[in-house]
C-alpha cells in the first residue's frame, strides 16, 4: 500500500536539517523557523514560552498537513530584538523551567513515598 | 439648550464625578479583582464555559501598566508539586497509577507532558511472532496483534532500539516462546504460558543443505551470550505484567506452537508501545456559595449534586446552612446551577495553572518514573531543536 512508514514520523531523514531559520524578505525582525518531525508537542509549549517574552511582538505555530511532519513557527520581534535571540531564549527558558520541574516533583514524590 | 436643561446636565455631570472619585482605586501595576479573576478561572456558567483561553501575551495588560510577562525566577517562585497518591499493588488489583498536581504551570505544558506519556516514553512490546503451527480458530494475524498488545514489565531503558539493518542480539531483542497443545477438552491459553528464552530463539533458520547441521543451526537470533547471566537480569527474570491475560481458547488436538520477539518502540509507531494505560489531566474545580444557604434549600443543594461536593452544617438556633465540603470531587456537571435562580447562588469555576495530573501505568515503568522520563524527553527535544539550528 502507499501508506508512508510510520517512523517517518520521528525519523529526521537524511540530508534534511532538524531546524531550518528563513528571514521574511519584507518585514525586518520576522522569521520563520521550520523544525521538522516534530508537532504540537514542542509547536505548543514553543509558542507559550514566546508569548511570554516582552520583546516578541507575534509568535505563532503552524502544523501545515498532518502528513507532512513538521512545524513552522513565526516570530516577529520588536526591534531592540531579533527572532534569532527570542527563539534562543524561549529554549534556554523552557530547558530551565522543565529541570526545576524535574527536581522539583522528584522531591516531592520522595517526600511522598517517605511519608507513606 | 433652554437653562434648566444646562443645569440638568450639569447636575448629572456632578454627579458621575461624585461616582468616579468614590470608585476604589486600584493600584498601580495590578489588575482589578474582576480581571485578574478572568485571567485566573475558567468561568462555567449553565449554557457554556467562558474566560477559557490562557492568557499569555506579555502585553494583554499593557494599557493598565501590568506586566503579564512571565520570567524564568517568577515561574521557579511559583510552581509546585503536590503529590496526591502512588498505587503500586501488582496482585491482585494491577494498580499501577498516580495522582498529583502541578500547580502553576500553562496548559501547554501539561498537554505537552500528556502527549509525551502517551506516544513518545519508549517500552517493550512483541513486535514479530515466528508461528510454527497454528491450528487453533485464532487466525496468525489476529493471535501475533493479540500478543503485541500484552505488557511486558520490564526496564525498557536496559535496551536498545533496533533499527532496520540491526540483527536482533541480547542488547534489543526479549525471545518469549509459547507451545500449548490441548489434548482434551477445552483449553484457554492464558499469558503465563509465555516462556522468556534468554538465550535466544529456537528455531532453526532454513539454510543450505551442504552447511553443518549438527554444529550450532542459525536461529532468528544472534545472542553473544545468555540474558540471565547479565546483571540485569539475573536477578529479576524478565516476565509479563499480567499472568492471566487470556491469549486464545482451544479445543481439542489443537496446538499453537510460536516464537515472539519483543523489541523496544514508542506509541507513536503503534499504541502497543505506550507506556500507559491512559494519562490525563483536569483543572482544579472551585466552588464558591454566591450567598447564604439555608434550610429548606440547603437541602435541595446537597440533594442535587450527585458527588457530594456540599454538606450541612448546623448554624445557632436550630438553623442549617450548606457549605463547600469537597470542592475537589466537582465535575462540573452543573446539576447544581440548574433550575430557577440557582446560577445566582453558586458558582462554578476551575483554576487556570492548577492541573491534577493522573498516570495509569502498564507496569512496565512506575507512573512517577514514567513522569521524569517525559521531562527528560522533551529536555532533549528542546536541546536538539536548539543545538541543531546553525
Amino acid at each position: 500500500m502507499n501508506a508512508p512508514d510510520r517512523y517517518e514520523r520521528f525519523v529526521v531523514p537524511e540530508g534534511t536539517k532538524k531546524v531550518s531559520y528563513e528571514r521574511d524578505t519584507k518585514i525586518i525582525n520576522a522569521a520563520s523557523f521550520t523544525i521538522e518531525r516534530e508537532d504540537h508537542t514542542v509547536g505548543n509549549i514553543l509558542r507559550m514560552q514566546l508569548h511570554r517574552d516582552p520583546n516578541v511582538l507575534f509568535a505563532g505555530y503552524k502544523l501545515p498537513h498532518p502528513l507532512q511532519y513538521k512545524i513552522i513557527v513565526r516570530i516577529h520581534t520588536a526591534s531592540q530584538s531579533s527572532p534569532m535571540q527570542a527563539y534562543n531564549q524561549a529554549i534556554n527558558d523552557l530547558d530551565k523551567e522543565l529541570d526545576h520541574l524535574k527536581t522539583v516533583f522528584e522531591e516531592e514524590v520522595l517526600k511522598h513515598s517517605r511519608d507513606y | 439648550m433652554s437653562s434648566s436643561d444646562m443645569s440638568d446636565l450639569d447636575a448629572h455631570l456632578e454627579e458621575a464625578k461624585k461616582r468616579i472619585m468614590n470608585m476604589p482605586e486600584v493600584p498601580m501595576g495590578q489588575l482589578p479583582p474582576h480581571l485578574q479573576r478572568q485571567r485566573t478561572r475558567v468561568f462555567c456558567g449553565s449554557d457554556a464555559p467562558t474566560n477559557t483561553e490562557s492568557i499569555q501575551y506579555s502585553g494583554a495588560y499593557a494599557s493598565m501598566g501590568v506586566d503579564n510577562s512571565l520570567r524564568l525566577d517568577q515561574f521557579i517562585k511559583n510552581f509546585k508539586v503536590e503529590v496526591i497518591q502512588i498505587k503500586h499493588d501488582v496482585k491482585p488489583n494491577y494498580e499501577y497509577f498516580m495522582e498529583f498536581d502541578m500547580i502553576g504551570i500553562d496548559a501547554a505544558l501539561a498537554n505537552a507532558f500528556r502527549r509525551i506519556l502517551i506516544s513518545e516514553v519508549p517500552t517493550m512490546a512483541i513486535e514479530k511472532v515466528l508461528i510454527a503451527n497454528n491450528t487453533s480458530v485464532v487466525q496468525d494475524e489476529v493471535l501475533a496483534h493479540r500478543l503485541g498488545l500484552i505488557p511486558i514489565s520490564i526496564d525498557p531503558r536496559l535496551f536498545e532500539y533496533m533499527s532496520e539493518n540491526d540483527t536482533p542480539n541480547e542488547k534489543n531483542t526479549i525471545v518469549f516462546k509459547l507451545h500449548v497443545r490441548c489434548t482434551h477438552g477445552r483449553l484457554t491459553v492464558r499469558s503465563d504460558e509465555l516462556m522468556w528464552l534468554p538465550n535466544g530463539s529456537g528455531f532453526a533458520m532454513e539454510t543450505d543443505t551442504y552447511s553443518d547441521k549438527k554444529s550450532n543451526p542459525k536461529t532468528y537470533t544472534s545472542f553473544s551470550c545468555s540474558q540471565d547471566s547479565l546483571p540485569e537480569f539475573c536477578d529479576n527474570p524478565i516476565s509479563l505484567t499480567h499472568s492471566d491475560i487470556i491469549i486464545a481458547k482451544l479445543a481439542a488436538k489443537q496446538e499453537i506452537e510460536l516464537e515472539a520477539h519483543a523489541v523496544k518502540g514508542i506509541g507513536k509507531t503503534h499504541a502497543k508501545w505506550s507506556p500507559v494505560a491512559t494519562a490525563w489531566y483536569r483543572m482544579l474545580p472551585e466552588v464558591e456559595l454566591l450567598q447564604e444557604i439555608e434550610d429548606q434549600l440547603a437541602e435541595e443543594l446537597v440533594k442535587k449534586c450527585p458527588v457530594k461536593v456540599f454538606d450541612i452544617e448546623d448554624i445557632a438556633n436550630g438553623k442549617k446552612r450548606a457549605t463547600v465540603a469537597r470542592p475537589r470531587a466537582c465535575t462540573l456537571c452543573r446539576e447544581c446551577i440548574r433550575g430557577e435562580d440557582w446560577e445566582n447562588r453558586v458558582a462554578l469555576r476551575r483554576v487556570k495553572d492548577h492541573f491534577i495530573f493522573t498516570i495509569e501505568s502498564t507496569g512496565a515503568l512506575p507512573p512517577d518514573v514514567l513522569f521524569t522520563e517525559a521531562v527528560k524527553i522533551l529536555e532533549d527535544k528542546c536541546e536538539r531543536i536548539l543545538s541543531e539550528l546553525s
